[in-house]
């Protein structure tokens, strides 16, 4: 059985203009210590997938539902809030993307780190302190002891997020999520903070969905990758599969415009076009209007998902084994 | 003016300070926001109506003293009964609006008068000036601003110029401070722009875009400096320093209906609610204004342009 | 933050010159010989020289005000011409119970607008956020002296539950500790009611304006409870803005309640003031206005003092 169902997830916000399909039929699993990609532009449904795992999406004006949504055997869609918060930090996990703005200014680090060990493993002040101490070392703060008194706005950009990452993982939980977890840093932080949460997640067992615009990430730390396009995922398998062998016309349209180290020289082809009006119900592909390699089927019907090889599927009626470049 | 502020709006030049002391915003979805806006504004132009009208209103004389009728209730010979000198409180009503409404236009034409130079000059000079015209900005903040008002015109008189003296003064401040921040916020892009435009005086361009883009908080510190007027002047008035009588004034007669308030409540209800009902159209207005030049709520309200907005 | 409070404090003297040569100056552009006011008509003119020269109003006016700082600033802040006593011992006597008036209308403000500002906040643009609001609008609209009457109409003169008099007089005084309490309560009432909607608003804005904050979410995300992400979280952060403007309406407070004061009858220093004013005590109302302006801007920079204090951005 896998640590997370995810089966035809959709969450919907109705606004005084119409309503808002951020997800529209998600469905993805994900195992025990697997490590899950999910890529797509801004907008594609990536963050509000995640943020409706963990029902932290306001209900109204937001509605989720799901044929299935399961972690480890609890519905969570039926769950009451009491167990939903029972299970937060606890057992999955979330890191966001802006460090600074997801710390509370005014509470020392101390406080937003013990707070979840007292709260979620019933430790007292001290016990907590020490373990607290412990964790910041873990993420490698330096004199993690006196920090402990430190506000947020005395760390630097990078250090915020290795205790936004110490907070998440400090009750060892079995799924962290990791929103954009690095976007907001310098591209060299970005590489220590994706190195941390690669060998801290592996050292716990903990399964990983990484949310990223980033497909170089993605590819370095990632065993499965989904790729999602206008709140659904059009394309999905291992992350060697997806990437050297593209099949949907928005993988490929990513893969073209990302620099390669090994295809130096070539020009990139950007994306044309704008993101699709998430409020008109979808009938044909969504990214047909954007799309270089559409065919005839494009017009007519939703491409169904079709499987390229044994777990990669894609939902495109194109044939693109052409431009694959190996 | 909506389609000039509007117009405004989409340019983006909303860099005046978006500072409105006094937090008034009102809650309420943009439509109820309106409404009220509406309302105010209807009230207000009734209030004065009776104000301009009072003469032609107003069934009798408010000034002539009748004891045989005095102390009497509401009825149908006087509507709102009769004072303790046998006068009618409903005339007396309409020609206390005057005074009220008067006093109010005064002071907001004197607090503009001198605090829209005031900010001008310090956001265009800045440096030394700046500064000091600022803390003497500041000094003035800190009267107290009834006591400041109670000492001018309890001193040097209950005239027209030391009331509007007295709570023009108090008003300035904050004036000078918006009309400043356009001043600086302006003087930083125009400049740029006066270079490029052969011949054409910096200081009119900065005049110009300054008082364009403070048109809205200004029109909204109107309002509100309006209201406050309104009230000092009827506080005055209650202890005596303001309008003299036997002039009607909302204010004084409230003093008076103090002796009488166990057997003729009337008479302090009256004004009370003349009071209440002029200060607060002025706020739903000055409230609607703010909304309806907020470049946030501005989205808002273009989703609505199909219903009947009459927000200004 | 020192370098702020100390370019705070060098204000100081700058802003009180200028508050003390404007009180001055009114107080000089009063029409009339105030020493004829003062003592009549009848008054030989040897008395009244004699009045003029203690009092220094023979001197140019310049002088005048010199000599008024000179003496401020050693401690004497004149004679009541009125009440021939040191305007500092009147000042003694008054201040505190205008202190005790405006804490009694702060204390019944804060204890309004704390619930209803938080609740308007968490239940926004439902009924009761309306109902909440709606108040403070009716809150903004009343001049006090006007709810001062409604008050006493309906709970002294209707039903009997409160006095009309009674602060600073000596029943109130030797009695316990309700009847020492009982005169507060209409005027702080009718005092603090504008102070309710002013603080309601400001809790409202800034509470659904940190709830909208990144941070409130990562408290949702570690599956604390609503109580505690609300308390800790939410209102630690909301309170600051709503602190230092109790500070400042506090310091404003002193001196917007002479109608409050002249209504119950209460001894403080609005009540003095207005009283010296009709009087021509110049002395008094120079020296009483001049501590009721030190007082507020004392009172903003304790805001600002505290606005530093309680942010941790601020403070490091």
């Amino acid at each position: 059985m896998s640590l997370l169902e995810v089966v035809n997830l959709r969450t919907h916000f109705a606004t005084d203009r119409g309503t808002v399909r951020a997800v529209d039929g998600v469905s993805f699993t994900l195992d025990d210590g697997e490590v899950l990609g999910l890529v797509g532009e801004s907008g594609s449904g990536k963050s509000v997938t995640a943020l409706s795992i963990m029902r932290l999406v306001r209900e109204p004006p937001g509605r989720i539902s799901a044929d299935r949504l399961v972690f480890d055997g609890i519905d969570l869609l039926q769950a009451q809030p009491q167990e939903l918060r029972a299970l937060r930090t606890a057992r999955i996990a979330i890191v966001f993307q802006d460090p600074m703005r997801s710390l509370n200014p005014v509470l020392t680090i101390g406080r937003q780190l013990t707070e979840t060990l007292r709260r979620h493993q019933g430790l007292d002040a001290k016990p907590a302190a020490r373990r607290a101490v412990k964790l910041l070392e873990m993420v490698g703060i330096p004199s993690a002891a006196k920090r402990l008194t430190a506000y947020p706005h005395q760390f630097s950009g990078g250090m915020r997020q290795r205790v936004m990452i110490a907070i998440a993982l400090s009750c060892n939980p079995r799924i962290l999520i990791a929103d954009e977890a690095t976007t907001a840093l310098d591209v060299t932080i970005q590489a220590q903070i994706v190195d941390l949460v690669k060998r801290l997640t592996r050292e716990m067992g903990t399964a990983v969905i990484w949310i990223s615009h980033d497909l170089g990430l993605v590819a370095g730390f990632c065993d499965v990758v989904n790729v999602m396009y206008a709140g659904r995922i059009v394309e999905a398998g291992p992350v060697r599969d997806v990437f050297q062998r593209p099949s949907h016309g928005y993988t490929l349209g990513l893969m073209s415009c990302t620099p390669r180290v090994d295809l130096v020289g070539q020009p990139l082809t950007p994306i044309e076009g704008l993101p699709p009006n998430l409020m008109e119900p979808i009938r044909l592909c969504p990214f047909l209007p954007r799309c270089r390699v559409s065919v005839g089927a494009c017009a007519s019907v939703l491409p169904p998902a079709r499987a390229i090889s044994p777990g990669h599927f894609a939902s495109c009626h194109a044939d693109l084994r052409a431009h694959w470049r190996g | 003016m909506a389609t000039s502020v509007g117009t405004r709006a989409e340019e983006g030049e909303f860099l005046a300070s978006q500072r409105y002391e006094g937090g008034m915003r009102l809650a309420a979805r943009q439509l109820v926001r309106n409404r009220a806006a509406a309302t105010g504004l209807v009230c207000l132009a009734l209030i004065c109506l009776c104000a301009l009208l009072a003469p032609l209103l107003a069934p009798y004389d408010p000034v002539q003293i009748n004891l045989s009728a005095k102390l009497r209730p509401p009825g149908d010979e006087y509507l709102l009964g009769t004072d303790h000198f046998g006068r009618d409180v409903l005339s007396r009503l309409l020609y206390g609006a005057r005074v009220s409404l008067l006093v109010g236009l005064i002071v907001v034409t004197f607090a503009l008068s001198i605090g829209v130079p005031i900010g001008l000059i310090a956001g265009f000079l800045g440096g030394t000036i700046d500064n000091v015209l600022m803390r003497a900005m500041d000094a003035f903040l800190t009267f107290p601003p009834l006591l400041l008002a109670v000492a001018i015109v309890g001193l040097m008189g209950p005239d027209i110029e030391n009331v509007t003296l007295a709570l023009g003064v108090v008003q300035v401040p904050v004036l000078a401070r918006i009309v400043r921040g356009s001043t600086l916020a302006v003087r930083e892009e125009t400049y740029i722009t006066a270079m490029r435009a052969l011949g054409a005086s910096p200081l009119r361009i900065v005049t110009r875009h300054v008082l364009r883009n403070t048109l809205s908080p200004i029109v909204v510190q109107i309002t509100i400096v309006f209201s406050a007027a309104v009230i000092a002047e009827a506080s005055l008035s209650f202890l005596g320093l303001g309008t003299q009588p036997p002039q009607p004034s909302w204010g004084r007669d409230l003093a008076d209906a103090r002796r009488y308030m166990a057997d003729a409540p009337w008479l302090f209800l009256a004004p009370t609610a003349a009071l209440m009902l002029a200060v607060l159209s002025i706020n739903f207005v000055g409230d609607g204004l703010r909304d309806a030049l907020d470049p946030r709520a501005w989205r808002t309200r273009r989703r609505r342009a199909g219903r009947n907005e009459r927000a200004v | 933050m020192w370098h702020y409070l100390a370019r705070r404090l060098i204000q100081v003297p700058l802003v009180l010159v200028i508050v003390t040569m404007t009180i001055f100056l009114i107080v000089r552009a009063t029409p009339g010989d105030p020493v004829q006011i003062m003592l009549g008509m009848q008054t030989s003119p040897e008395a009244v020289a004699a009045i003029r020269t203690e009092f220094r109003l023979d001197q140019p006016v310049h002088m005048q005000y010199l000599l008024w700082v000179g003496d401020i600033l050693k401690g004497d802040l004149g004679r009541s011409i009125r009440l021939n006593r040191p305007v500092a011992e009147l000042l003694a006597e008054r201040f505190p119970v205008s202190l005790r008036l405006a804490a009694a209308a702060m204390l019944f403000a804060i204890a309004i607008s704390i619930p209803f500002g938080i609740i308007a906040a968490l239940k926004r643009n439902t009924w009761i956020d309306y109902v909440c609001t709606g108040y403070t609008v009716a809150g903004f609209a009343i001049p006090n002296f006007a709810l001062a009457l409604i008050l006493i109409y309906v709970f002294s003169i209707r039903l009997g539950w409160f006095p009309i008099t009674g602060i600073g007089t000596l029943e109130a005084e030797r009695g316990g500790l309700l009847d020492y309490l009982r005169p507060y309560v209409l005027p702080a009432i009718a005092l603090g009611t504008l102070q309710t909607a002013v603080l309601t608003r400001l809790l409202r804005s800034s509470m659904i304006d940190v709830l909208s904050q990144d941070y409130i979410r990562t408290a949702e995300a570690k599956g604390l409870q609503p109580p505690t992400i609300l308390a800790v979280h939410a209102l630690k952060n909301a309170m600051i803005p709503f602190v230092t403007m109790v500070a400042i309406q506090f310091g404003y407070l002193i001196g917007i309640q002479v109608t409050i004061e002249y209504i119950f009858a209460i001894p403080g220093m609005g009540f003095a003031v207005l009283s010296a004013v009709v009087s021509r005590d110049f002395p008094v109302v120079q020296g009483f206005t001049l501590v009721v302006a030190a007082f507020f801007l004392f009172a903003n920079i304790v805001a600002d003092l505290l606005y530093s204090l309680l942010d941790p951005r601020i403070r490091y």
